[in-house]
């Protein structure tokens, strides 16, 4: 099975992405620092993560088949993209750690009543681990069935909400310092678009599809700001009191007319978006392994997740007040490193690959000219003169200087791609 | 010249067939020619036979040569057969004519087995449509379906699976209609059967599903020709198998047995509606009883306050532990389902009266079972039903499903939830998405799922198998 997904696919990941880890705990942590005003910095922080998605798509446009590894490998050497490998790696299993320990958090105080941390993991981990063996596009497929649930359940919530009192709160009240605090201290629950990078050469990416993109983050990114809006409109000053800002949404809206308990719906929401955005965290993780130990084989590489997930759980996250210090003094240095130096890597690696295919875009004028020439001259095989044709017909369009660019970028890599080259290694042969 | 010795051929082809009783032999002396009737008279019309040959046989008074023989013979299949195919063609329903003054010999088709007239079948009741079904004889079957598909393009090939009983399957698909690539692998996969007897189109099916151990259904099967036939319209590859009712589609999708074609022969809003409730019916049969052991045993505060006292009230007192109270009255439930169907229908009303009324009211009356528990058993075991086809998966789902909610409650539902969808996204039958068209979403075939359009506007052929053709003209 050819292991790729669609951009409609990549949409769901996205919007199960922009949920992680910021629909329970971080609307009140965020609260207790820069007040209602921290709706300005994720609006901040997700600016910065949709000009990181839009890096990512157009480094996709000059390697569409090429692994991140590869990419890497080619530009910084085996060594530096193994060490790049190894921060994701980490970074993917604390991603992880904090969304199970921020889900698990609320179901011991809302559902189970009890400490039964067992329960948790036997439910996840066989399933997280069955997901991560199906390959993405297997998880992909289910997420895509089940995002109108989520969305379904989550709007509802969003909804229900209204029907308690509101009102607005109140705007441009921490001081600047509090906020970039608050900025560096959450940094660590943004970035998570990082995980497409991972499943760059298994996106059916065409070029029209930047508006989807687009559309997609943007739904994600409005459905987050209304949760944070609607959350502290609620409870005021208070809000920093509740820790489950989905759940608590529906606190005084339980028992809606006859229908009962409301909180269910919730739940189930909360354990759908948990569950799947454990599957990506751990997928990152295991196609990071997999990246520094090639040969590892899938199931021993989420064995490996199980592992060092449970071990981890114990040392750092197991208790609230250690995961809180470890949040919010060392998570926030790993994700500067994964979600700004990564990217601007990423960005070094674009631009100079986009100067050498303006390179090649000349030298393939040229050798068109040239190949148009011998082809008045003398005989050429039907595929040689076939690729002169349309390389003419590619010279000829008179698109816009970017567009140009985009298409002979385009062309250029389907070049390199018959010549069995890889991405940023062009050969143009008159 | 004397070709055949007629008398001992007809001895070694009965020491062949064991001396056994339904071999026949006869022979007729013209004259100085001798001709030898050779045939299994179980399997042949033996009216035909008189009429065919015997008469004619009487009544000349001369036969001259061998092709004076085979204008004798009053049958339109007649056909010149080999000496090493008689066997085949004895079993095959076909009279063997020997002479002594040709080398040639004849074979004449009558055979004729005791077939049913197509009828309404009893797995698939319909409202309004045909109520024609399918039978056991493949030729009948076949005629159901030219009768539905005159066209040229319709192909049906035959092949012989099974070492002993020599079945005939029969592969049919609209030629310029069906992939092809799904053609030559269900060709494939039936011609590498190595089996010693066909006895149903089931035994073929698991020859044909690429994950045989999976409890997932990835084959289609249907009793009724204008299924069939809407099937192969759409560029499905239909397996009529010899012998069976059930005939066998690929490829094979989920939606499909949320659809019945009473759907098509009704208003489309209503078809919709049905659909809706009849996978809601799978999602009750499923996750009920797991869903209110979860409640019940881990999450009680969910439950409103007039239920929870209600429950509170009944389960008092009860010797069971709610996860054993589940499960018993499941596997009784369960007991009494595979008696009922096992047992003349005669007793099935007296299995019914005792199971229902005497096992289930007194077990509540003495304090073994709570009505809650019975409620939501017999709810799952009824929403079951709303799709007949898929219910020995749905039984064992349930199941495991009671399990996960007694044992993880709400967490472990949610993920026995994603682990089956997960599992059903990698399932492919011949190329398609077990889950098409809603995973992955395939925009035009939507159309025909749960909220269906009007037939007018399903113009295009389902793009999740691919077929050669993509509208329907």
């Amino acid at each position: 099975m050819k292991d790729t997904i669609s951009i409609r696919q990549v949409g769901v990941l996205m919007i199960l992405c922009i949920f992680a880890n910021k629909i329970l705990l971080l609307p009140s942590l965020m609260y207790e620092t820069s007040k209602a005003d921290s709706l300005w910095i994720i609006l901040f922080l997700f600016a910065i993560d949709l000009l990181v998605l839009t890096l990512i798509f157009k480094l996709k446009t000059i390697y569409p088949t090429t692994k991140l590894y590869d990419i890497l490998q080619n530009k910084i050497g085996k060594i530096l993209t193994k060490f790049i490998y190894l921060i994701l790696l980490v970074f993917f299993m604390f991603k992880a750690l904090l969304v199970f320990s921020v889900t698990y958090v609320y179901f011991k105080h809302q559902i189970y009543i009890q400490d039964l941390i067992w329960i948790a993991l036997i439910s996840c981990l066989p399933v997280i681990n069955h997901a991560v063996m199906c390959g993405v596009r297997g998880f992909s497929r289910t997420m895509e069935l089940f995002i109108g649930i989520i969305l379904t359940g989550f709007i509802a919530c969003l909804a229900f909400s209204l029907f308690t009192p509101i009102s607005m709160p109140y705007f441009f009240v921490a001081p600047v310092k509090d906020l970039l605090g608050s900025c560096y201290r959450h940094i660590f629950a943004f970035g998570d678009y990082i995980f497409l990078l991972l499943i760059i050469d298994k996106i059916e990416f065409k070029r029209g599809d930047f508006k989807r993109i687009y559309k997609y983050a943007f739904s994600g990114i409005i459905l987050m700001l209304l949760l944070f809006f609607l959350f502290y409109s609620k409870y005021q000053v208070t809000a920093f009191m509740h820790n489950n800002a989905l759940a608590d949404l529906l606190v005084f809206s339980v028992e809606f007319n006859a229908v009962g308990r409301l909180d269910i719906i919730a739940m189930l929401t909360i354990l759908f978006i948990t569950l799947f955005q454990l599957e990506i965290f751990c997928y990152g993780f295991c196609e990071s392994i997999r990246g520094i130990f090639p040969l590892l084989k899938k199931f021993y590489a989420t064995i490996t997740f199980d592992i060092i997930f449970g071990l981890l759980y114990y040392i750092f996250i197991g208790k609230f007040e250690i995961m809180v210090a470890f949040t919010s003094h060392y998570l926030p240095i790993l994700a500067i490193v994964v979600n700004y130096t990564l990217p601007i890597l990423i960005l070094i690696i674009y631009l100079i690959d986009m100067r050498k295919v303006k390179k090649n875009c000349e030298n393939v004028y040229i050798s068109q000219d040239e190949i148009s020439k011998s082809n008045q001259n003398t005989n050429l095989s039907s595929d040689e003169s076939n690729v002169a044709l349309s390389n003419q017909d590619q010279a000829g369009s008179e698109h816009g200087d970017k567009q140009k660019e985009n298409s002979l970028s385009e062309k250029a890599s389907t070049l390199n791609n018959q010549s069995g080259l890889k991405g940023g290694e062009y050969e143009i042969k008159d | 010249m004397s070709y055949f010795n007629i008398e001992k051929q007809i001895q070694l082809l009965k020491q062949k067939f064991n001396n056994c009783v339904d071999f026949a032999y006869r022979i007729y002396q013209k004259q100085d020619k001798k001709i030898g009737l050779i045939y299994l008279k179980s399997i042949i019309d033996q009216s035909l036979l008189s009429e065919a040959i015997y008469l004619p046989m009487q009544t000349v008074k001369q036969i001259e040569d061998f092709n004076n023989l085979k204008n004798i013979i009053k049958c339109a299949d007649v056909k010149i057969t080999q000496k090493e195919n008689m066997v085949k063609d004895i079993l095959d329903g076909k009279v063997i004519v020997l002479t002594d003054f040709s080398k040639q010999i004849l074979a004449v088709d009558l055979l004729k087995f005791p077939t049913r007239t197509p009828s309404e079948p009893p797995t698939s009741p319909v409202i309004q449509g045909p109520r024609e079904g399918f039978v056991e004889d493949l030729q009948t079957n076949i005629t159901l379906l030219r009768r539905r598909i005159k066209s040229e393009n319709l192909v049906l090939d035959v092949v012989k699976v099974g070492s002993e009983t020599q079945t005939k399957v029969c592969i049919t698909y609209l030629e310029g209609v069906a992939n092809k690539k799904i053609i030559k692998k269900v060709k494939e996969k039936i011609s590498q059967i190595k089996i010693d007897g066909i006895i149903d189109s089931y035994y073929i099916l698991s020859f044909l599903e690429d994950r045989p151990n999976s409890l997932f259904k990835q084959i289609g099967n249907s009793e009724k020709p204008d299924i069939v036939a809407s099937k192969l319209l759409e560029g499905r590859v239909a397996i009529i198998v010899d012998n069976s009712p059930i005939v066998l589609t690929v490829p094979f999708v989920f939606i499909e047995d949320l659809q019945n074609s009473n759907d098509y022969y009704t208003n489309h809003h209503y078809s919709s509606f049905v659909r809706a409730i009849r996978l809601l019916g799978i999602l009750i049969a499923v996750v009920a009883p797991g869903f209110y052991l979860a409640l019940e045993l881990f999450h009680y505060s969910i439950l409103p306050l007039n239920f929870l006292i209600t429950i509170a009230d009944t389960t008092q007192g009860l010797p069971f532990t709610p996860f054993l109270e589940i499960l018993f009255i499941f596997l009784l439930f369960q007991i009494l389902y595979e008696v009922s169907l096992r047992l003349p229908s005669y007793l099935g009303l007296a299995t019914s009266v005792v199971g229902a009324l005497i096992l289930g009211d007194t077990g509540v009356k003495a304090g073994l079972i709570s009505p809650p528990g019975v409620i939501i058993v017999a709810l799952a075991k009824i929403a079951l039903y709303t799709i007949p086809e898929e219910s020995s998966q749905i039984t064992v789902l349930q199941f495991l499903f009671i399990i996960l909610g007694g044992s993880l409650g709400l967490t472990g539902l949610v993920a026995g939830i994603v682990y089956i969808i997960n599992y059903l996204n990698v399932i492919d039958s011949f190329g398609t998405p077990y889950l098409a068209p809603y995973s992955p979403r395939i925009a035009s075939d939507l159309k025909d799922g749960i909220f269906t359009e009007p037939v007018t506007k399903m113009k295009g052929l389902p793009k999740s198998f691919s077929p050669n053709k993509k509208e329907r003209s």
